[in-house]
């Protein structure tokens, strides 16, 4: 038999996410706006970001260009490698390289700060003196999110082609010349823009999604543990739900 | 006097960045011996704590708390790998129409999910749901000092709460390896043919000329490497979290972000040894 609270409770979660993110956005628009919070947490991020971003893109992208030129090479098209390195890099391993980083390290990191806050009942000290905890900790981490992952994203795209580059060149044994003049053969401005949308969508929905795990953490060191382990699962599902969404809207809106 | 601060100051900073580095690479040696002795001791767990690792694996595979509600792990990773499948789909469809042969979208989904998407998601899968979660269990027990006390009972530690877990995420990983391959397929197949409108007929023809069964067993061999590799970096950082309720918090974000990043190199490791130069594909037979 299961009690109405158990189906009941993911519904009044869902509830309470839209609601908290409604009241960021609102809130995001009223003075005063905590810059010093603002800059304190993309720096936070960034710092905790880069390392693994970097780690992370440059596998990633040898291992697509890697099979996507045995592909090529097969069809007798090995010239063009570079368009198939810098389409795989921008419109689809940027963004998802930065998913993977933003809910992975930034928005876990953010959480369990968060989380601890809220277990040591600050949240309830900030609300006492008459501080709303939404518009002076939530708004900037998620601003902060936000610009930090649309950063990213050309960092890892960057790094991703330059990657490409020497792996393409020297492993594979492309013409230099014929790579990068295949570069921009199939993706331009538009795709780069989308590249840089989903960025800024994919943080933002990565800070919210963390802001609210930090502050309904109930439940002592496990509590936190396990606020963060749902922060990581559900931010990357919605995070692949945007992209996919994203990218049909994008090709659809190109037809 | 006044240059000898600078000076001064300038050797304390190098020997701080010294002892950091020195930490650093203490840090990679305690994880090593770690891993070994996880592994070694697997033995014991498989002879001594069976009944444990049964009870974690059917815990993995359901999955605990909010998470249960949802499905447990099997619905999420199917879930995940369901959006990147569709990703295929749009992006492949779109893509190869470009160029005028978006016949070849089964060609693409037989060949990118099998060698790329579906171990990587699998993978990915793994370390958020069943990794974190291990990574939060164990953080809990070390910080309520539960860890101490089992030691104080004489239960082997590393083998009753580490390879167990690591022994139970390679069976569960299993199971979630083929709902990742089929739900990378069948999201490729139904986003091509139903949204896009391509006939059945030509996506099948050039999907099953081009699955290749022994890629499906390496894609699979991967994905158990990967699952050791990812427990056994989720263990560790559960096994020594410090710092209260935040250390458990900041040892889950520091055990995705390393386990992350294990994940990619093995992929990338086992398919360039596997497929080498070559490649291992004929097109014209």
């Amino acid at each position: 038999m299961v009690s109405s609270d158990t189906v009941t409770k993911p519904l009044r979660a869902i509830g309470e996410f839209f609601a908290m993110a409604l009241d960021t956005f609102v809130l995001m628009f009223k003075p005063p706006f905590a810059w010093r919070e603002f800059l304190l947490q993309s720096w936070f991020v960034a710092r905790v970001s880069i390392f693994p971003t970097l780690l992370l893109t440059i596998p990633f992208t040898v291992l697509v260009v890697f099979t996507l030129n045995i592909l090529l090479v097969e069809f007798g098209a090995a010239d063009f490698s570079g368009t198939g390195a810098a389409t795989a890099s921008v419109t689809q391993i940027g963004p998802v390289v930065t998913v993977l980083v933003v809910a992975g390290t930034g928005a876990t990191a953010m959480c369990a700060d968060l989380g601890a806050r809220t277990i040591r009942e600050e949240l309830d000290v900030l609300r006492v003196m008459g501080v709303n905890p939404i518009h002076r900790l939530v708004v900037p981490r998620v601003l902060a999110a936000t610009v930090v992952a649309a950063s990213l994203v050309s960092l890892v795209t960057i790094v991703g082609m330059a990657g490409s580059f020497v792996f393409a060149v020297f492993v594979q044994h492309v013409t230099p010349g014929a790579f990068v003049a295949g570069l921009t053969l199939l993706t331009g401005l538009p795709d780069v823009v989308l590249g840089l949308v989903k960025g800024a969508l994919f943080g933002m929905a990565a800070g919210l999604i963390a802001c609210y795990k930090g502050i309904s953490v109930g439940g002592g060191p496990q509590g936190v543990g396990n606020a963060v382990n749902e922060t990581v699962v559900y931010s990357f599902m919605a995070l692949f739900v945007i992209n996919i969404v994203a990218t049909a809207v994008f090709y659809t809106s190109l037809q | 006097m006044s240059q000898n601060i600078p000076v001064r100051q300038g050797v304390k900073r190098l020997r701080h960045m010294a002892s950091g580095v020195a930490g650093g690479w203490n840090q990679v040696g305690t994880q090593v011996a770690f891993y070994a002795k996880t592994i070694a001791e697997t033995r014991t767990a498989f002879s001594r704590y069976k009944k444990e690792m049964l009870r974690l694996v059917a815990q993995m595979s359901l999955g605990t708390g909010a998470l249960a509600v949802i499905g447990g792990t099997v619905v999420i990773v199917g879930f995940l790998t369901l959006s990147t499948g569709a990703v295929i789909a749009v992006q492949g469809y779109n893509q190869l129409s470009g160029i005028g042969v978006e016949a070849m979208t089964g060609f693409i989904s037989a060949y990118v999910n099998v060698r790329i998407i579906s171990p990587a998601v699998a993978g990915i899968g793994l370390a958020a749901t069943i990794g974190a979660g291990t990574t939060a269990q164990l953080g809990a027990m070390r910080i309520a000092e539960e860890i101490d006390a089992l030691e104080v009972m004489a239960v082997r530690s590393v083998a009753y709460l580490a390879s167990t877990r690591v022994v139970a995420g390679v069976v569960v990983v299993i199971p979630l390896y083929c709902v990742a391959v089929l739900c990378a397929f069948l999201a490729a197949r139904f986003g091509t043919t139903g949204i896009y409108g391509q006939s059945t007929g030509v996506y099948d023809h050039y999907f099953n000329t081009f699955l290749n069964a022994t890629d499906l067993i390496w894609s699979f061999f991967t994905v158990l490497i990967v699952a050791v590799a990812v427990m056994l970096v989720h263990t560790f950082y559960g096994f020594t979290a410090s710092g209260g309720p935040a250390g458990v918090g900041e040892a889950v974000g520091h055990a995705v972000r390393t386990s992350l990043i294990v994940l990619v190199f093995v992929v990338l490791a086992i398919s360039l040894s596997v497929y080498g130069q070559s490649g291992n594909f004929n097109l014209s037979g």
